[in-house]
C-alpha cells in the first residue's frame, strides 16, 4: 500500500508519463488491492526444504536400527527421485544463456532433490563402511552434482550450494589431514581459502567472458572475493599478511571502482582499511594514538567515499 | 519531521515505484525520466552499499575521536559521563544539521550520528542514575528505558527512522514490565492500540517514514502481546523477569505428562489446569488472528508476523504436548509446509488473471535481480550437506539445514 503513489498515478497518466492502459493495475497495487506474494512463497518454500531435510537427517540418525538400511536408503532415494523427476519434467531445454524459471517452486524442489540425494549418498557411504578418511570425497561429489544441476537447470541457488560445498570439502579434507598427521593446518587452511577464492572468482570471470551462464558470475565472484580476503585476513597476526590484505583490498576496490561493482568496492575498502590498520598497529601500541588513528583515518575514508560516490553514482 | 523532508520522502516513494515499473517493463526509460523530473529529488542520498560503508566509518570515526578524548580525561567516571552527554547532544545536533541544512537522506552518516548520539546520552544517563545518584537497578532501569523510549521515539518522529520507532516501543515495553500489572499492560495496550496503528500505517496524511514507523510499532507491540500470552513465557515468568522481579528459579520445561502443577511457582499456570490450557489456547490464537488480519487487510508484514508466530507456536506445542518424535514432526511439518506453499501457489495461479482475493503469486513489481542475489547469498550462508562421519566416531547425520557458511564443517 502506497498512498503517495495512488495520488501520483492519475497525474502521471494526465501528463503522458504513464500509459493509461497500465494505470488501473498499478493503482490496484498501490492501493494494496493487489498484493504479490511471490517472494514470500519462495522464502516459505526454502524454509520448508530446510525443515524437511533437517527432519530426514534426524529420521536417519534416530531410526537406523528400527527401520533398516535398505528401507532408509530406498525411501530417501525415492523421495529424491520424485523431486528430481518433477524438475526434469518441467525444466526448459538447456541453454548456455539465462533461462526463465518455469515456475515459482522450481529452484527449491531442485534444491530439495539435491539435498535428499546427498543425504542418501552419505547414508549409503556409512552403511558400506567407507573409511572415515575417504568420506571427505562425499562433499566433492555433492558439489559436482549440485554444479551439474545448476548448469543444466539454470539455478543460481544450486550453483551457490555447489560452491559452498566445494569450499567445505577443502575445509573437511584439511581437518581430516590434521587429525591423522597432527600438523598445524592454519597455513594450509589460509592458502586453501585463498586458492578457493581465486578459483571461484576466476570461474565467475570465465563464465562471463565466454558468455556461458554469465549470470552466475556475481555468485562466484562475490563468494570468491570473500573467501580470498577472509583467508588473507585470518593470517593477520603476521604483519606481512596485513600488507597482503591492504594490497588485495586496494586492488579489488580499484577494479570495482572502475567497473562500478558496488559490493566488491565495499569489500575492497574494508579489507584495505583493516590491512592498513594492522600495519600501523606494528608501529605504536599507544591507546590514545590508536583512537586518534581510528578517528582521523575513518574521517579520511568518509571523505574518500563521498568523493567516490559522486563519481560512481550508485542508485539510492 | 519537517514538511520538506516529508515531501522529499513522498517524492522518493513515487520515484521508487516508477523504477519498479521500469524493471517490470510497464514503462520505458523516457517515462521513468518524466516521473523523475515530475518528482525531483532535493536530497543528498547514497546507494545501499555506500550507505552501509558511510554508516560504519562514521561510527568508527566518532568512536575513535571520543576514545581519544576519553583517554585524555583519564578514569574519572563523572568527566567521562559529561563527555558522553556533551558528545551525545552534539551528535544529535549534527544529525539535525545533516537532515536539515545539508539535506542528507539515506546517506548513512546521519543515521550513524543519530544512533551514537542516542547511545551516548543513554550512557551518560546510566552513569547519572546508577553512579551519581546511587539508584538501584530496580529504579534506574525503568527510568533508562523510558528515556530510551523518549529519545528513540523523538528521533523516529523527527527524522523518520522506523527502526527507532521499533526500539522505542521495545524500550517502553521493558519499562511497563516493571509495573505490578506489567503482563496485563503487555496484553491490553497492543490490543487497544492495534486498530489505530494499522490505520496510521495506511494513512495518506502521514509521510512514508511515519507510516512505516506505525507498522514497526505495531509489529513490536504484537510481539509483546504474543510474549505475554505465550505458554512458555507464563511458565518461566518471562515478563516478570524482564521487569526485574525475581519469581524464583527457572522451572524445567517439561511435557504435560511429566510436570506436576505443584512444582510450579504461583505466577505460572499449572500444567493441565484451566489457566495452562488458556495460555496454550492463546499461544495458538495469536498467530491465527495475525494471519487473519494480514489476509483481510492484505498487509504482508502482518502475514509474515503471523507465519513466524505460527512456527513458534508449533514448536511450543511440540515442546509441551509432544506431538510426536522430533524427526516425524520436522519431516511432516516440512512436507506439509512445502505442500501448503505449492497448493497456495497453484490456487492463486489458477484464479482469474492469476489472482484471488487480491493476492497473486506472480512477481508483479519484484526486483528479480536483487531477489536472485539474496537467495543465492542465503543458500551459501545457511545450507550445505554435511560430510558423513565414521560410524565408530558418532552416528550418521543426514544432510541439510546446517548453518555456518561455506566452511561450516571445515575451518574457512
Amino acid at each position: 500500500m502506497n498512498p503517495d503513489v495512488v495520488l501520483a498515478i492519475p497525474a502521471l497518466v494526465e501528463s503522458g508519463a504513464l500509459p493509461p492502459a497500465a494505470a488501473p493495475r498499478l493503482l490496484r497495487v498501490a492501493r494494496g488491492e493487489l498484493v504479490s506474494v511471490h517472494a514470500e512463497l519462495r522464502a516459505l518454500l526454502y524454509a520448508g526444504v530446510l525443515l524437511l531435510t533437517a527432519g530426514v537427517g534426524l529420521l536417519v540418525r534416530q531410526n537406523l536400527d528400527r527401520i533398516g538400511p535398505v528401507a532408509v536408503a530406498a525411501a530417501l532415494g525415492l523421495a529424491a527421485a520424485a523431486a528430481l523427476a518433477w524438475v526434469a519434467r518441467v525444466a526448459p531445454p538447456f541453454s548456455w544463456q539465462e533461462v526463465a524459471s518455469p515456475n515459482l517452486a522450481f529452484d527449491y524442489i531442485l534444491l530439495l532433490g539435491i539435498l535428499l540425494v546427498a543425504a542418501d549418498l552419505a547414508y549409503c557411504e556409512v552403511q558400506l563402511g567407507l573409511p572415515a578418511s575417504q568420506r571427505q570425497w562425499h562433499l566433492l561429489i555433492v558439489a559436482g552434482l549440485a554444479g551439474l544441476a545448476a548448469f543444466r537447470f539454470d539455478s543460481r541457488v544450486a550453483f551457490s550450494l555447489a560452491l559452498g560445498t566445494f569450499a567445505a570439502w577443502r575445509g573437511v579434507a584439511l581437518a581430516d589431514a590434521a587429525t591423522s598427521r597432527a600438523w598445524d593446518t592454519a597455513g594450509a587452511w589460509r592458502w586453501n581459502a585463498i586458492a578457493c577464492g581465486i578459483l571461484f572468482a576466476g570461474l565467475g570471470l570465465g563464465l562471463a567472458h565466454w558468455r556461458r551462464k554469465a549470470h552466475f558470475e556475481p555468485v562466484a565472484v562475490h563468494l570468491g572475493c570473500l573467501l580470498a580476503l577472509g583467508g588473507i585476513a585470518v593470517g593477520m597476526e603476521d604483519p606481512a599478511w596485513g600488507a597482503a590484505l591492504l594490497l588485495a583490498g586496494a586492488a579489488l576496490a580499484g577494479v570495482a571502482y572502475r567497473t562500478r561493482r558496488f559490493p566488491l568496492f565495499a569489500y575492497g575498502v574494508v579489507a584495505a582499511y583493516a590491512g592498513l590498520t594492522r600495519l600501523l598497529a606494528e608501529i605504536s601500541h599507544d591507546a590514545a594514538l590508536g583512537c586518534l588513528w581510528f578517528g582521523a583515518s575513518s574521517a579520511a575514508v568518509i571523505a574518500g567515499l563521498l568523493a567516490a560516490h559522486r563519481r560512481m553514482k550508485e542508485p539510492a | 519531521m519537517t514538511p520538506e523532508l516529508g515531501r522529499a520522502d513522498r517524492a522518493a516513494a513515487v520515484r521508487a515505484a516508477a523504477r519498479s515499473w521500469r524493471r517490470a517493463g510497464i514503462v520505458d526509460d523516457a517515462a521513468l525520466a518524466a516521473v523523475e523530473s515530475a518528482f525531483p529529488d532535493d536530497r543528498v542520498r547514497a546507494g545501499p552499499v555506500f550507505r552501509v560503508l558511510l554508516f560504519l566509518f562514521t561510527i568508527v570515526a566518532a568512536s575513535g575521536l571520543l576514545g581519544f578524548l576519553a583517554v585524555g580525561l583519564g578514569s574519572h567516571a563523572g568527566a567521562l559521563a559529561t563527555l558522553a552527554a556533551v558528545a551525545g547532544v552534539a551528535l544529535l545536533a549534527l544529525t539535525e544539521v545533516q537532515v536539515g541544512a545539508l539535506r542528507r537522506r539515506q546517506g548513512g552518516t546521519e543515521a550513524a550520528t543519530s544512533l551514537l548520539g542516542i547511545g551516548l546520552l543513554l550512557a551518560a544517563a546510566a552513569w547519572f542514575l546508577l553512579d551519581a545518584r546511587s539508584l538501584g537497578a530496580a529504579a534506574a532501569v525503568p527510568a533508562l528505558c523510558l528515556l530510551a523510549a523518549a529519545l528513540a521515539g523523538a528521533a523516529a518522529w523527527r527524522w523518520g527512522y522506523p527502526l527507532y520507532a521499533a526500539l522505542a516501543t521495545a524500550a517502553a515495553f521493558v519499562a511497563l514490565a516493571h509495573l505490578p500489572a506489567g503482563r496485563a499492560a503487555w496484553i491490553a495496550l497492543p490490543l487497544a492500540a492495534a486498530p489505530a496503528l494499522l490505520r496510521l500505517s495506511e494513512s495518506p496524511r502521514l509521510p512514508p517514514a511515519h507510516r512505516s514507523s506505525a507498522m514497526a510499532v505495531l509489529l513490536v507491540a504484537l510481539g509483546g502481546l504474543y510474549l505475554a500470552v505465550h505458554a512458555g513465557s507464563w511458565e518461566v515468568r518471562l515478563v516478570e523477569r524482564i521487569g526485574g522481579r525475581d519469581p524464583g528459579p527457572m522451572p524445567q520445561m517439561l511435557p504435560a505428562s511429566a510436570a506436576s502443577a505443584a512444582s510450579l511457582a504461583p505466577l505460572a499456570p499449572g500444567h493441565g489446569g484451566l489457566p495452562w490450557w488458556s495460555a496454550m489456547a492463546a499461544t495458538a490464537l495469536v498467530p491465527v488472528l495475525l494471519l487473519a488480519g494480514g489476509l483481510r487487510r492484505r498487509r504482508l508484514p502482518l502475514l509474515l508476523a503471523g507465519i513466524v508466530a505460527a512456527v513458534v507456536s508449533l514448536a511450543t506445542f511440540q515442546q509441551y504436548l509432544r506431538l510426536g518424535p522430533a524427526w516425524l514432526v520436522l519431516t511432516a511439518a516440512g512436507a506439509l509446509w512445502i505442500a501448503a506453499v505449492l497448493g497456495s501457489w497453484r490456487w492463486l495461479d489458477s484464479g482469474p488473471a492469476g489472482e484471488r482475493h487480491g493476492f497473486t503469486a506472480a512477481p508483479l513489481l519484484t526486483d528479480a535481480r536483487r531477489q536472485a542475489a539474496l537467495e543465492a547469498g542465503v543458500t551459501v550462508l545457511t545450507l550445505q550437506p554435511a560430510a558423513p562421519a565414521a560410524a565408530t566416531e558418532r552416528p550418521f547425520e543426514g544432510g541439510g539445514g546446517r548453518s555456518g557458511g561455506a566452511g561450516a564443517t571445515g575451518e574457512f
